[in-house]
């Protein structure tokens, strides 16, 4: 179906999935920073830092940033699409919403990064 | 009840700048119904009001109007259903209107033709002249028969929310009556459907308000005809290819 490499069809298949990602991600996050981990210790700034450091929750915090920023975006595309119908506009919506996605991830990775190889102490 | 207080909205695109209402004294019988008033209305009290109708027993789809708010046909709502006096008529949303409840539907039956709402088959030269039935199993049939009742008064399109935003959505009625083809056993136009709903502005723009299926004076159900050809959708896969319909009947 289609001759486009992204049809509406893929992008909607990956909106649908981050959104069960995210359900998913967002409950184990919760479920560990405050009701395991008393809510008090855990937005204490060490506590954050050694989450970040831990291979397994770094990584799953770094999924959960890639998710989320993803359906979000694609979410907003959506909506703008909504807004006007034409072929400029829906350029123009998929090319800033796909930059703002990359930008805010790599925004986000850095926090990680520096967080994982001491750059936050 | 001796009397209904018929509201008419009226307005000429050609002649005003707002929309107006009216107001007419309708002598009410046992019986009557909205298109009754609004007929009386106009032959004995006002000539001007503009109304579209036709059958009079909810078969051509032509007397959509908002009655009190909601859309119906003025046909099939009974005065003495509303439970009260006053009755407000208004043409149908997301429709331009042409004089007063009259609306235009040539973009509604536009959108409706880009989806081939017919069988379409490989082998036309058959299909024109078909030496026999094409036949259907029970459960076949029963799979697209509600979608079958559809009589276009274009009221499920009035009521959604994505037409009224995004002009470019084909509607509900149009993607139902793609899902009654597309799950036919005897089409074989599935693919070019589904390529046809796979645009920013297709089927994915339906948000599930689910309120075309409210509104649906014969029992239709357009919301669950876009969720199961969605499915087909996402798949990227029609039920069935190019001669892979059903085969003419033989002993």
């Amino acid at each position: 179906m289609g001759d486009k490499i992204m049809t509406e069809r893929k992008i909607m298949m990956i909106q649908y999935v981050t959104g069960i990602l995210s359900v998913f991600l967002v409950s184990v996050h919760l479920l560990y920073q405050g009701v395991i981990v008393p809510y008090e210790k855990a937005i204490s700034f060490s506590q954050v830092l050694s989450l970040y450091r831990h291979i397994f929750y770094g990584s799953m915090l770094e999924i959960l940033l890639v998710v989320i920023l993803v359906h979000g975006f694609n979410g907003l595309r959506i909506i703008l699409l909504e807004l006007n119908q034409s072929q400029d506009w829906s350029k123009a919506v998929d090319i800033i919403t796909v930059i703002a996605t990359v930008v805010t991830i790599a925004y986000g990775t850095r926090t990680v990064i520096l967080a994982v190889f001491g750059g936050v102490s | 009840m001796s009397y209904v207080k018929l509201v008419v909205q009226r307005y000429d695109p050609e002649r005003d700048e707002k929309p107006r209402f009216q107001e007419y004294i309708v002598p009410y019988r046992k019986g009557m119904t909205v298109l009754d008033a609004i007929l009386y209305a106009r032959d004995y009290l006002d000539h001007s009001i503009g109304v579209r109708f036709s059958c009079r027993m909810a078969s051509c789809g032509s007397c959509g109007m908002k009655i009190n708010g909601k859309p119906a046909l003025a046909c099939y709502t009974q005065v003495s259903e509303l439970g009260t006096e006053r009755i407000v008529v208004q043409p149908m949303d997301n429709f331009p209107v042409i004089k007063d409840l009259a609306t235009d539907f040539e973009e509604f039956f536009e959108k409706h033709k880009e989806l081939m709402p017919y069988l379409v088959r490989e082998d036309r030269a058959e299909q024109e002249n078909p030496k026999s039935e094409y036949l259907m199993k029970p459960e076949e049939l029963e799979r697209i028969l509600q979608f079958t009742y559809c009589i276009k008064c274009g009221l499920c399109y009035s009521v959604c929310p994505t037409v009224g935003t995004d002009k470019l959505f084909p509607g509900p009625q149009a993607i139902a009556q793609a899902y009654r083809y597309v799950e036919d056993v005897r089409d074989e136009g599935g693919e070019t459907r589904l390529n046809i709903l796979d645009n920013p502005h297709g089927i994915w723009r339906c948000h599930f308000a689910g309120s075309c299926s409210a509104v649906c004076p014969k029992g239709v159900d357009p919301a669950l005809g876009i969720q199961l050809l969605r499915r087909y959708v996402m798949r990227g896969k029609a039920p069935r290819k190019k001669g892979e319909g059903s085969k003419p009947f033989t002993k």
